[in-house]
């Protein structure tokens, strides 16, 4: 059995745009899921609003398309109410870290026995491009037309800081690696949270140089740093670039986790 | 095992011919029916996993497959191959 049993073929072709990396990412998502050996019966996808959360919409198993923000919210009623089920939460930047912020850093302080994969494009990809918190300074969107002034959201950091067990970042160009982070969450007790640097060449790549998609997929490879050369570099006093992004495994604890079945 | 690209899925990214390390995936050169470059396979059976598959019994590489972000990416089954009595006249 492989992860393409995990789709609905009925509704495949998805309505990404072409080049859209959140295909990518539901790809290594499902290929971990099916690697755990788990029925579809007892797993559950849960989503909020945005391009990314049409992902549940495609996988042939029990899902909930939630209210925008509120993916998390349902996702811990899902799993208090029934400890069996496995639950994955699939969410984007403006879903998570926007409107459903609070929710985020209350789920990992609960700890609750979750999976949240964050598709994150660095823009409201579905209403038109807007800024989002995680839009990097100096990129254009129809809402910063002179350049995002503001320090965006390290999402990781955050999720580290409020108490997830297991925190990782990857990006869409890192398929093999970003599956067995996904795996690895899902084997965690507790909250675990993968976030996947996406390229979305309609709204983010057309407004910042990246007229093609290969392009911004070379960005992210080549601004990926990975954490153990963020290590080194540190040791040696090196100094880190800007635009660099650290990737890989970023914290990994044991803290009493919720929902968890004794 | 045959790799295939679905003509009916494909969205013409071009993202399979950045990954592949055999290059095996080259960008195509006229549209189909519905207006999309499909890419084209440029000798398929130096595939890793076409070559391997049911020697290993396992899933190698599979990069592109993963990559594909329209799910257009598969490998079917090929039939055994039967050795065929050719009967030379002279």
């Amino acid at each position: 059995m492989s992860y393409e049993d995990w789709f609905r073929q009925d509704r495949l072709p998805h309505i990404y745009c072409a080049g859209c990396g959140n295909g990518t990412i539901i790809n290594c998502t499902l290929a971990a899921v099916d690697s755990m050996g788990w029925t579809k019966e007892e797993t559950v996808f849960v989503s909020g609003i945005g391009c990314s959360s049409r992902a549940p919409g495609y996988i042939l198993t029990d899902s909930l398309h939630t209210t925008h923000g509120r993916a998390l919210a349902f996702a811990t009623g899902v799993k208090m109410a029934n400890p069996d089920l496995h639950v994955v939460v699939f969410t984007g930047d403006g879903d998570l870290a926007a409107i459903g912020g609070n929710h985020f850093i209350h789920a990992c302080r609960r700890n609750i026995d979750l999976t949240v994969v964050c598709m994150n494009n660095q823009i409201y990809g579905m209403t038109g491009g807007q800024g989002s918190p995680t839009t990097p300074k100096g990129c254009l969107s129809s809402t910063t037309p002179y350049g995002c002034a503001e320090i965006p959201f390290d999402l990781c950091q955050l999720a580290t800081a409020a108490g997830a067990n297991y925190v990782a970042r990857w990006t869409s160009y890192h398929v093999k690696e970003l599956e067995k982070a996904v795996k690895v969450g899902l084997e965690t007790p507790g909250f675990s949270f993968i976030e996947a640097l996406v390229q979305c060449p309609t709204a983010f790549g057309r407004r910042n140089k990246f007229r093609l998609v290969a392009d911004h997929v070379e960005y992210l490879k080549v601004h990926s740093l990975l954490r153990a050369k963020r290590d080194r570099m540190l040791e040696n006093g090196e100094h880190i670039p800007e635009d660099m992004f650290v990737v890989g495994e970023l914290t990994r604890r044991n803290r009493p986790a919720m929902g968890v079945k004794p | 095992m045959k790799l295939a690209i679905d003509e009916t899925r494909c969205k013409g990214c071009n993202l399979c011919t950045k990954v592949c390390p055999y290059k095996i995936f080259r960008e195509g050169k006229r549209p189909n029916r519905r207006g999309i470059v499909v890419p084209e396979l440029d000798r398929p059976e130096r595939c890793t996993n076409c070559r391997l598959r049911n020697l290993y019994g396992r899933q190698l590489c599979g990069v592109c497959q993963l990559t594909c972000p329209d799910q257009a990416i598969h490998w079917t089954e090929e039939e055994p191959y039967e050795p065929h009595k050719v009967a030379i006249e002279y």
